[in-house]
């Protein structure tokens, strides 16, 4: 034992990779939130009439609000005052038109984290809308994509360019109303990307977003809206790092998924922002509203999440299932460690005929951390012949750790059918000892019985996510065995 | 935000001043700590499916007046003791004569051990998660203690008959409070019935603590009327080795409600809970239970069905929280649900709270319907639809009928269950 103790030792004082700060002038508000922030945040991005109206009924809604406190997460409360609503690298007026005029700082921080942005990103067949803090810098990739019709840009563009889309549906499934976090994402949202699929079009490529959040004390909050209109499909890819800081910063997104009919969304997370180091300083909030409409008949969502980052996450991404045989996915890996606590699931409701769901929850939680699933499966009168299946198995690796489940079953219609199971453990002896009877050391050991675990999560993942993840798994579980 | 309506003040006036000083006083002080309670409401989490169905109006305040006679003559073998809106009549009872056993009213306990119990009263329920089993500790007028010497072993099951006379409107707050001695034995059934048309709250409170190595099984029925209102809690603390085996059975009314929350405080302690609930029309029933893991070494089982047929709503609540020092524990829950009809909601929450590694714990839950393919075979041999459906619902549920340990409850339970069949499949 004593030996893999000293090994623990070794690897916990690892620090996180991707913590560096890119210096940059950046062009930000002074901390706090009132209805001036939001007309002034409304007219440097030059925005119609309506989405100023938008803002300001989103932010009343929010001030009547209360702040949640129902998820088994435990954090000081957070100031919103103390939060600079806007932040923009300089230079922004003449945006760059292309690569070659992005701030080589910039490209730089990119180049840290991996991102194939330029020649790399060709290869790997990815478009990257890139978000550097608030405002989008670079897009690759519009030409293969504007040939198929398909719209994917800033959400700030679409805004000018689209303002008939992003009007009709924009808060059309998270409303300004819905929750605190939305509320606030839907005052002061300051970007993220757009993406329309035009009807019977199957998007070329995988749609990737990579955010980023950089300068101090800017509460990120960005919002994602995908419409699949009629018989479309596409893929879409988001992926995060964060530099290390040690104040929490907040991250309050929304994410929208409109399907019409046949259409089809994949939307798949790898998450790794900043946990906070090992004795739970710092490290990122992950406050997230993520919902899907599947309007139209014979739509599918899947959302596949890999969450390994984050000092708390707390996020549900949902599926309403109106349209009949609409079916709706959720594959998830929460892996916390350290402090990090997790408050993750989804809500899968059923309104329209023969819809079907699935749910796969793998919780890993480790060293001190704290990791639930919280569920809802609702079953409308409508919902004939309704289906659900839901699964969460939650692993526990040491003894100080916490693994919750909430589920919550609701139906309201006979024919409908659900099922729903869970388990806990932890990683055997049994299979520990098999593993290092055969030379395998406890590190990788436990590495590959984790893999195993979440193996059923990990091959809904794009390949170039999949082996993503399970590095990233890898990395986050270091230091756990003991 | 529009404040939350609280608890009338007219429920914090108990009646009945017959108790010993000491349970006068706690009486007293709970009432007090209760003044301003804020009603559960839909936000309540754990009266978020169940508060829409909880009605505390001004009537149901004032206590349900206790003649001191019980209802129509009860046909109960062996032992068994009788409270009648919440008080106990000392003349239907008929008590066992054993060494070791102390079977008493509260209002008949002398003044120490009427501060002993005083001091342990409450201590097995939490006060936010049974929040009403509070408002009887503020209102109860009467109470049965039992009190099993070390290795005392009660030869035959003991009724505590739970009659509720809603002649009037009004409330009633039956209190029980069980100590079972080292390697003690006990059967105890608690039945719950009404008579009269006028609305009613059951208030009704049960504690049990098991010393090492006793073994306790208990019986709930739960079968009044459809104008009583039942909110019960039952809290249980086990020590080491100590067995508690729960059947509970319930048919619904208009708001029905059972707390169970089990301690298993010491190591070898197992628990067994079993829970059958039947709604139909309009009726609800709601069943929240807890168990907590607190030491290494234990064992939970828990198994519950619902069925819900016409426009009834069923509700289940389920929670395991082991503890950070509750090594090894090995809980299990399973909860199925069979829906009846389209109006008829089911809501399930099956919930685990771990906070240590090595343990094995599961829970699963299912709603669905009857099998249509077993249907199918069956009316295809001949055997009518409505058998067909009797069948199928009873098998549901037989397994936790079957291991009810008493005759006589097992067959009022059959008798229940054969007039809900008939109801609900002759209209099917």
């Amino acid at each position: 034992m004593a030996n893999t103790d000293r090994q623990v030792n070794e690897l916990i004082k690892r620090e996180y990779e991707h913590g560096f700060v890119t210096d940059i002038e950046a062009d930000t508000f002074e901390p706090g939130l009132n209805e001036d922030v939001i007309r002034r945040l409304s007219a440097i991005k030059n925005e119609p009439e309506f989405m100023l109206e938008w803002r300001l009924k989103a932010y009343r809604r929010w001030l009547e609000m209360d702040e949640p406190d129902w998820a088994h997460v435990d954090f000081p409360k957070v100031d919103y005052n103390a939060i600079s609503y806007y932040s923009a690298p300089k230079k922004k007026e003449d945006m760059p038109q292309s690569l070659d005029e992005v701030d080589p700082e910039l490209l730089k921080t990119y180049e840290k984290l991996g991102i194939p942005l330029h020649e790399r990103a060709k290869l790997a067949g990815v478009a990257v809308d890139a978000v550097f803090d608030s405002v989008s810098v670079a897009t690759t990739f519009k030409e293969p994509l504007e040939k198929a019709g398909v719209i994917f840009c800033p959400i700030s563009e679409a805004v000018q360019k689209y303002p008939e889309l992003v009007q009709k549906y924009l808060g059309s499934v998270v409303p300004v109303g819905d929750n605190y976090f939305a509320a606030l994402n839907s005052a002061v949202f300051s970007d993220g990307s757009f993406v329309y699929i035009p009807k019977g079009v199957r998007c070329p490529l995988e749609l990737s977003t990579y955010f980023r959040i950089n300068a101090a004390n800017t509460g990120q909050f960005e919002r994602t809206l995908i419409v699949a209109d009629d018989d479309s499909y596409v893929s879409y890819l988001e992926g995060c790092t964060a530099p290390m800081r040690d104040e929490n910063q907040l991250h309050a997104a929304v994410v929208e998924l409109v399907v019409l009919e046949n259409a089809q969304i994949k939307y798949s997370t790898v998450q790794n922002w900043y946990p906070g180091d090992e004795n739970g300083k710092g490290g990122i909030y992950n406050f997230v509203t993520k919902r899907a409409a599947c309007i139209g008949n014979n739509s599918k969502v899947s959302w596949t999440q890999v969450e390994t980052g984050s000092a708390i996450t707390w996020k549900y991404p949902s599926c309403v299932l109106r349209g009949d045989n609409s079916v709706g996915e959720f594959y998830s890996v929460a892996l916390t460690h350290n402090y990090q606590q997790a408050d993750t699931g989804t809500k899968m409701i059923h309104l329209g005929k023969n819809t079907s769901s699935t749910i796969i929850s793998k919780g890993i939680s480790a060293g001190r951390s704290s990791n639930a699933y919280r569920g809802l499966v609702k079953f409308g009168p409508g919902a004939e012949a309704a289906r659900n299946f839901t699964q969460c198995d939650s692993l526990l690796i040491g003894d100080r750790c916490a693994a919750h489940t909430f589920p919550y079953i609701e139906s309201q219609n006979k024919t409908a059918i659900v099922e729903h199971e869970a388990t806990t453990s932890k990683v055997s002896d049994e299979q520990m000892f098999l593993c290092r009877q055969r030379g395998i050391d406890a590190e990788q050991a436990v590495s590959m019985i984790v893999n195993g675990f979440c193996k059923e999560v990990f091959k809904e993942l794009p390949m170039e996510f999949a082996v993503e993840a399970g590095k990233l798994l890898e990395v986050s579980l270091e230091g756990s065995v003991g | 935000m529009k404040p939350a309506s609280t608890l009338s003040s007219a429920f914090l006036t108990p009646g009945g001043q017959s108790l010993p000083q000491p349970l006068l006083d706690l009486r007293a002080q709970r009432g007090t700590a209760l003044a301003d309670m804020p009603l559960p409401t839909r936000k309540t989490e754990n009266w978020k499916y169940s508060s829409r169905h909880l009605k505390l109006s001004e009537e149901l305040a004032s206590a349900l007046p206790t003649s001191g006679k019980c209802g129509p003559a009860l046909a109960v073998p062996g032992y068994h003791v009788v409270f009648h809106n919440g008080v106990i009549v000392p003349e239907a009872c008929e008590l066992p004569d054993q060494s070791g056993i102390t079977i008493q009213p509260f209002a008949e306990l002398d003044d120490s051990l009427a501060a002993e119990l005083a001091e342990r009263l409450d201590n097995t329920l939490d006060a936010e998660a049974a929040q009403l089993a509070r408002l009887n500790s503020a209102r109860f007028e009467d109470g049965l203690y039992i009190r099993l010497a070390p290795d005392a072993v009660l030869d035959q099951p003991l009724f505590i008959i739970s009659q509720t006379d809603a002649s009037c409107s009004g409330s009633a707050y039956p209190r029980l409070y069980v100590d079972a001695g080292r390697h003690s034995q006990l059967t105890l059934v608690e039945e719950y019935i009404s008579s009269g048309d006028q609305p009613a709250l059951v208030n009704a409170v049960s504690e049990f603590t098991l010393a090492e190595g006793a073994q306790v099984t208990s019986v709930r029925l739960s079968a009044e009327g459809e104008n009583v209102q039942h909110v019960g809690a039952t809290g249980v603390r086990q020590q080491a080795h100590s067995r508690f085996d729960s059947h509970c059975v319930g048919f619904g009314g208009p708001m029905r409600r059972h707390d169970l929350q089990v301690r298993l405080e010491q190591s070898g302690a197992n628990c067994r809970l079993n829970g059958v609930v039947v709604t139909q029309g309009q009726q609800h029933y709601d069943n929240h239970t807890v168990i907590e893991h607190v030491a290494p070494h234990c064992d939970s089982e828990e198994t519950y069905r619902n069925i819900a047929a016409g426009q009834s709503h069923a509700v289940f609540n389920g929670r395991i929280h082991i503890h950070q020092d509750a090594q090894k524990s090995n809980a299990n829950m399973s909860n199925k649900n069979l829906l009846l009809s389209t109006g008829a909601e089911i809501d399930t929450k099956p919930e685990l709270e771990i906070y240590a590694d090595d343990v094995k714990c599961a829970h699963g839950a299912t709603i669905g319907q009857l099998d249509k393919q077993s249907i199918f075979y069956l009316v295809s041999r001949g055997v009518s639809r409505h058998e067909a459906n009797t069948l199928l619902t009873m098998a549901f549920i037989n397994e936790l009928v079957q291991q009810i340990p008493v005759e006589s409850v097992r067959e009022t339970t059959q008798i229940r269950l054969n007039q809900f069949f008939e109801t609900t499949f002759e209209e099917a």
